[in-house]
């Protein structure tokens, strides 16, 4: 097993190195660079460059090179130095940029991750274990509404439906009060709160997806040979529920965790802007209008290494989860 | 084989099996009576579709939700004496009890009836667990010594695998393994060796004789395999689309068939030394769906005997011939118009 790990991490460096290449060639496509949004930006505000200081800050970014001079310039930076490059938007930094939004996009995303599978799981197998029920139709009418609805629709109409409740916008996770006088220990009930809005929200869309998955595969494995098994040894159904078919059905499940990792770090980008959350996922968004290029690009990479690590965390876990997995990977 | 009448461990009257399907209701069990006696095999046969498997399912209760059970199922449980087992609720204590402990089934296809996420010792020691002690090491105790009765070689390294490691055969033993753990009175075995090759097969059943001795259990052996059936069973009950057509000794079933359905499958065996006939015997036209069955005799439309005017408007009920040799059929018992021979 640890070999395999091994081998599997040592894979993942050559990985990186073409994904870089592809994410840093495919962000600086689009015709133009930063300096020229920014110029055309400033225009906007009527202040207008000389053709001289244009071409003088293209060469302070260092934006005349080719692209395969900036990314090897790019990369160098990363790994001699752990340098993730500058932002040209925010003047510092690439780092110090993401790390002011880490935390928390961690905290949300993490929230939400849990939200989605400790509401998803016991919803799934009651509508597994009650087939056709008016429980398991309102559910899953429910659970297609949560499906089909986009998540900033449905972050509005939350939005809109508290504002006439309550006469208060709730935009974004702290009210003006907690931002000017810090975090306090009164603020705290409406902070969890606010944090309710964004969880219901963005966690809705994936909580259904699993309802479903849950459901499909429950159903598939009471249809199996031993769950009858199970049942003809005497087994009770709480015990054919939960030791046979729901340890089978999980399998999906956890393959469908890869994927939860980056969710987690960029976090909902369309549903974010709509809440005015400070996460990731508007950062990213904005470095790529602005062509932002190392910004853009050092996210997207970050992704791509959590897409690897969570792709590698759920092959452990399934190993771990279903004995088949695990002999043939001796082999 | 028969003993008194009080040895008879279960008894099924006019058992009737409904499925809803969207077209309406189909009857595939059809009314069924049975008994069996304490250490008697019986051999329930038929063909695909007729009723063998769900008959012995709604044993155990263990029929999907959408098969209606009635009449009644009384097992001569330990303890309380008869009870009607399609009384008890199918999801209840009382069931739970009896099955596995007292009933147990092994199935048809060993590769499938484990769950493959679990080792052959932990599926093995939940009945015991559930049924006999809670104490973990005594149970694993019972298993090994289980699995080294059905001949399962390194039983303690066995123990410890998980079903993709073993093959078939070993699978089938493994199964009979766990069915045994807690000796039932009564064990059901549905087609055990249909998925195993000849050989594995002859290896399964000499190894169900010896056991069936040492436990003292009876079984309901079902099958479609005739062959299986002289080998294992005393009595043999014939199946034809939700009845029982015919019921006797196995002696008797083979030695003087009645039942033209009978003969037909005994006629449609081949027999190693058979000279002059080329083709087997086969039985003409297929078998009627469950649905909106035609009155009359199930096998009407297929029978070589048939009367006309009588099979087709009456329905045949076993009739015992007085030996004990039971059979459903006008053109063995007579015409109707002699009391009890007919229901209409």
């Amino acid at each position: 097993m640890l070999k395999y790990v091994g081998k599997r991490v040592l894979l993942f460096i050559p990985t990186l190195l073409i994904i870089s290449v592809l994410i840093f060639f495919i962000i600086q496509l689009p015709p133009g660079d930063y300096v020229t949004s920014y110029v055309a930006a400033m225009a906007a505000e009527g202040e207008i460059f000389t053709p001289e200081q244009i071409e003088g800050l293209r060469a302070q970014f260092g934006l005349d090179d080719p692209w395969y001079v900036q990314y090897f310039n790019w990369m160098k930076g990363i790994i001699t130095r752990g340098d993730f490059g500058y932002s040209f938007e925010y003047g510092r930094g690439v780092w110090s940029v993401i790390m002011d939004r880490l935390y928390l996009t961690l905290a949300v995303s993490f929230v939400i991750l849990v939200f989605q599978y400790v509401v998803s799981l016991p919803i799934g197998i009651y509508c597994a274990n009650h087939q056709y029920s008016v429980g398991d139709y309102a559910l899953s009418f429910i659970g297609f509404i949560g499906t089909a609805t986009p998540n900033f629709l449905l972050a509005i109409i939350i939005m809109y439906i508290i504002y006439i409740r309550t006469g208060n916008v709730y935009l974004g996770l702290f009210s003006t009060e907690m931002l000017q006088n810090g975090m306090r220990w009164e603020y705290v009930p409406e902070f969890l709160g606010r944090c309710l809005i964004p969880i219901l929200v963005i966690g809705t869309s994936g909580t259904c997806g699993i309802i479903r998955t849950v459901r499909a595969q429950m159903l598939d494995e009471q249809a199996r040979q031993y769950t009858l098994t199970a049942r003809a040894k005497g087994c009770s159904e709480a015990a054919i529920t939960y030791k046979y078919c729901l340890r089978a059905a999980l399998n999906p499940v956890v393959s469908g965790l890869a994927g939860s990792l980056r969710t987690i770090f960029s976090g909902s980008t369309v549903s974010a802007i709509v809440m005015n959350l400070a996460i990731q996922g508007p950062v990213l968004l904005a470095a790529l209008k602005s062509q932002d290029m190392y910004l853009a690009g050092t996210i997207v990479l970050i992704q791509a290494v959590l897409v690897l690590v969570g792709t590698l965390l759920s092959d452990i876990a399934l190993a771990w989860l279903d004995p088949r997995i695990r002999f043939s990977e001796r082999g | 084989m028969s003993g008194a009448k009080d040895d008879v461990i279960l008894r099924m009257k006019d058992l009737k099996i409904n499925i809803k399907v969207d077209e309406g209701i189909l009857t595939v069990v059809r009314g069924v009576d049975m008994e069996i006696r304490r250490g008697e095999t019986v051999g329930l046969v038929g063909e695909s579709g007729c009723g063998k498997s769900l008959t012995s399912k709604a044993i155990l209760g263990i029929n999907d939700k959408k098969c209606k059970a009635e009449g009644q199922i009384l097992f001569d449980a330990e303890g309380t004496g008869m009870v009607d087992l399609l009384s008890l609720k199918p999801r209840g204590k009382e069931i739970r009890a009896i099955r596995g402990k007292q009933i147990s089934m092994i199935f048809q296809e060993p590769m499938v009836a484990f769950s493959p996420m679990y080792t052959i010792g932990n599926q093995i020691n939940e009945a015991t667990l559930l049924h006999i002690t809670k104490d973990r090491k005594k149970a694993k105790e019972i298993s090994l010594d289980v699995m080294k009765k059905v001949g399962i070689a390194n039983a303690e390294k066995r123990y410890d695998q998980y079903p993709h490691e073993f093959s078939g055969g070993m699978l089938q033993r493994a199964l009979i393994a766990m069915a045994l753990v807690c000796s039932p009175k009564l064990l059901i075995a549905d087609e055990p060796t249909t998925a195993l090759d000849v050989t594995i097969q002859a290896q399964i059943l000499e190894l169900m004789k010896t056991l069936q001795k040492d436990f003292g259990m009876s079984i309901l052996f079902i099958t479609h395999d005739l062959g299986i059936v002289a080998r294992m069973c005393d009595t043999v009950a014939v199946m034809y689309l939700g009845r029982i057509v015919e019921c006797a000794s196995a002696v008797e079933i083979y030695g003087n068939p009645m039942h033209p359905y009978t003969q037909g499958l005994l006629g449609s065996v081949h027999k190693i030394g058979t000279k002059g006939q080329k083709r087997l015997f086969s039985i003409d036209g297929t078998v009627p769906l469950a649905l909106n069955l035609p009155k009359g005799c199930g096998f009407y439309e297929r029978c070589s005997k048939r009367i006309d005017g009588v099979c087709n408007v009456h329905d045949p009920r076993l009739t015992d011939l007085g030996d004990g040799h039971r059979v459903a059929c006008f053109a063995c018992t007579g015409c109707p118009g002699k009391e009890g021979s007919v229901h209409e």
